[in-house]
């Protein structure tokens, strides 16, 4: 398997007088790959870019083995993509919207009607699937496009806002579709959303893409590491004189979305400092966590720190 | 789970060729595009006129067959001969009878005893300008002979089309072309006849029955096609798949051109191949093998400008209802402005506003590219060969300038949410 499926270099975009990509580098490797970014980050460009829909303004590219910009039609032969918005043939059926795909994907009508049906069973669709596309829901659309997205096998995936609009459930089978299809029938995937927690529930890599550029590409895994020891705390007792005592200690308390007290430090004695404050403090510690990056922090520090290099 | 179930499963069949995808477009479109019951009753009216053009055939081929009187005759009733028109055969009658005892006295002094006389005798009864206008007091004998021999043949072939000519010049003389038609009725060749005939009502086929109906059937399917894309955003299902924009704008168009050719070119083949059965003999097929070829031909003028323009009127808005109203409004205003240059014309001369001498007036001619349904009308007729290129090329070259134009248009349109 190669390195990267997708690699491209100092990639730039304009639209007249805008830059929507300014020098993109960037390799996505097999598995499924979360890419987030503020609206107007560029994420639309830049999958209307792997598909060979605009062009590129300078720069070189390699997607699943073509070259980017002159094999748009054989890269779209490769990829599936799900957009985010609604896009359907008012008028024709699930299953008929789902076989139509598959023929513009080279497959022949009949093998297209059976891969459709096979492809709705796999998505749960059930007999609803003969009904007319207007009277669908928001969720069943998703389902449909989703179905569209792979109904002709497609090596690499692309999906955009996967999982907007549809229930808990629904939402949890998608990502579980999603995850199974990486892990069991080897099918890369790129996901553009903005809901972190799905990113963080399947994915393996995560690029971050703000004002036109690659701020952050890296694993999931590596991402979830703190840089120094920390600890999320939380106490019963005198929490003001608790957090007095450890900030004279030189240890101060960072901010917390959740309201818990984290203290981090280099300091590879900072967990026996912080039960040692606390009983001089006379509070008891109902739970003392090692803490974690979330995404969201790290998402919400990436745009910010890119906001500011640019400002 | 249902027991149908087999979750993900890789596909390694074989895909179709690329050159083909397009075909996907315009098939899955011709569906959709038929689905409404209005579309259906359009088709079905649509075909209606083939019947009626078809017992045109039957009769035009009837009376062209001599010994057929009372179908001649039915026709000569159709033909619905004016009081004047009849005043004027009784005196012409009276005077080839009075030219006939002149004949036939000349004919007993230069001694001769033809037995084609009394043959001739009947035929001048029967159209009394043969006898009328024939000059026979100075003719020697030889030639008077000879004149009397040819004269009997070609008025025989003459006396079957006697009845057309004058249905064409009481019932059908608004219609164009239809001199053109007399002129060849009376050169007195069957072949040359039969195929001017059937060039002409297939001519007029296309021409009026038929664009009146494409004019509601495109307007009913084409305004939708490109606008509910736009509006659904359905493009992205299109574009993100092995399709090119060329190949989409060839599949969109093959869906009104399927239309239109299902309302012109199938029935007025199926005119042609009804007209050869007709006929006394298939061997009528090598004097008329132009005429499928001309039909081809004026389905193509028809089809491409019309199919470009309904599409571009169609990807300019999301909503189907004004490219639909743009549709109309196309060929009323185009069709009213020439009216009015006509009418105008027609007002500074003594004749009618229909009259062909007003119609082929400088003035109208160079106006003629206004409309639309006239521009294509003068290129049908050149197809069909009642137009010399010189009188139509404002007509051709104003529907290539549309057509391109649309094109162009078109393919903005269509690249314009992807490009974004």
């Amino acid at each position: 398997m190669p390195e990267f499926l997708i690699s491209l270099t100092n990639i730039v975009k304009n639209y007249k007088t805008m830059r929507a990509l300014d020098g993109i580098d960037l390799g996505i490797k097999p598995g499924v790959t979360g890419l987030l970014g503020p609206n107007g980050a560029g994420k639309s460009t830049l999958i209307k870019l792997l598909l060979g829909l605009v062009r590129i303004t300078s720069g070189t590219g390699n997607i699943l083995g073509h070259d980017l910009g002159s094999h748009g039609r054989q890269v779209r032969n490769l990829v599936g993509y799900m957009p985010e918005d609604d896009c359907y043939i008012p008028g024709m059926s699930g299953v008929e919207v789902v076989q139509f795909a598959a023929c513009l994907s080279g497959l022949p009508t009949i093998e297209a009607l059976r891969r459709a049906h096979e492809i709705l069973d796999f998505c749960g669709m059930k007999q609803e699937r003969y009904r007319i596309i207007d009277t669908y829901s928001t969720g069943m659309r998703q389902k449909i496009k989703f179905a569209s997205a792979i109904v002709h096998d497609p090596q690499f995936l692309i999906l955009d806002e996967p999982t907007s609009g549809l229930d808990p459930e629904e939402r949890e089978a998608l990502l579980a579709r999603v995850r199974m299809l990486w892990t069991q029938c080897g099918k890369s995937v790129l996901i553009s959303t903005h809901i972190l927690p799905d990113v963080q529930a399947i994915c393996d890599e995560v690029v971050i893409l703000s004002q036109g550029k690659i701020r952050l590409n890296e694993s999931l895994s590596k991402l979830s590491q703190t840089k120094s020891p920390s600890f999320s705390l939380r106490i019963l007792g005198n929490e003001e004189t608790f957090v007095k005592n450890m900030k004279q200690n030189g240890f101060p308390n960072l901010p917390n979305s959740e309201g818990d007290l984290v203290f981090e430090s280099n300091d590879p004695r900072l967990a026996e400092i912080i039960w040692n404050t606390a009983r001089e403090s006379e509070t008891k510690i109902h739970s003392m966590i090692p803490a974690r990056n979330s995404l969201e922090e790290i998402f919400m520090a990436t745009v910010k720190e890119a906001t500011h290099a640019n400002s | 789970m249902p027991i149908h179930e087999v979750g993900y499963r890789s596909w390694n069949g074989e895909r179709t060729s690329q050159f083909s995808r397009w075909s996907v477009i315009c098939v899955t479109g011709i569906r959709l595009a038929s689905k409404p019951k209005w579309v259906r009753r359009i088709l079905f009216v649509a075909w209606l006129p083939v019947m009626y053009w078809g017992v045109g055939f039957f009769f035009l081929e009837k009376t062209m067959d001599a010994n057929d009187a009372p179908v001649s005759q039915f026709v000569g009733d159709f033909s619905e001969e004016t009081l004047d028109q009849k005043i004027s055969r009784e005196r012409n009658k009276e005077n080839a009878r009075k030219r006939l005892n002149q004949l036939r006295n000349q004919l007993a002094i230069l001694g001769i005893d033809d037995p084609g006389f009394q043959e001739f005798e009947e035929l001048a009864l029967a159209n009394p300008d043969l006898i009328n206008n024939f000059r026979f007091e100075d003719k020697s004998r030889p030639e008077l002979l000879r004149s009397l021999r040819s004269m009997g043949k070609s008025q025989a072939q003459r006396e079957g089309t006697r009845e057309i000519r004058r249905a064409l010049r009481n019932r059908f003389s608004l219609f164009p072309h239809t001199e053109d038609l007399v002129d060849s009725l009376d050169s007195g060749d069957k072949e040359r006849i039969r195929n001017d005939v059937w060039r002409w009502l297939l001519m007029i086929f296309f021409r009026y029955p038929q664009s009146l109906l494409i004019l509601f059937l495109i307007g009913t399917v084409a305004p939708s096609l490109i606008s509910r894309d736009l509006r659904s955003r359905a493009f992205l299902l299109y574009f993100s798949r092995p399709i090119g924009k060329l190949e989409y704008m060839l599949g969109k168009l093959c869906i009104p051109a399927a239309f239109i050719m299902a309302v012109t070119t199938l029935p007025a083949l199926a005119l042609y191949i009804f007209a050869i059965m007709m006929s006394p003999s298939l061997t009528v097929f090598w004097s008329t093998w132009d005429i499928p070829l001309r039909i081809l031909g004026a389905s193509v003028a028809l089809v491409v400008p019309t199919s470009a323009i309904a599409l571009m009127l169609s990807s300019l808005t999301h909503e189907s209802r004004f490219a639909n109203f743009s549709w109309f409004a196309v060929w009323a205003l185009g069709h009213g402005a020439w009216l009015a240059i006509v009418l105008a014309t027609a007002m500074g001369s003594p004749q009618n506003a229909f009259h062909p001498a007003v119609q082929n007036s400088a003035q109208v001619k160079n106006w003629s590219m206004l409309s639309l349904y006239n521009c294509l009308g003068d290129v049908q007729a050149f197809i069909f060969g009642f137009e010399s290129l010189s009188d139509v090329w404002r007509g051709t070259l104003a529907l290539a300038c549309i057509t391109i134009f649309s094109l162009i248009v078109l393919y903005r349109r269509i690249s314009a949410p992807v490009r974004v």
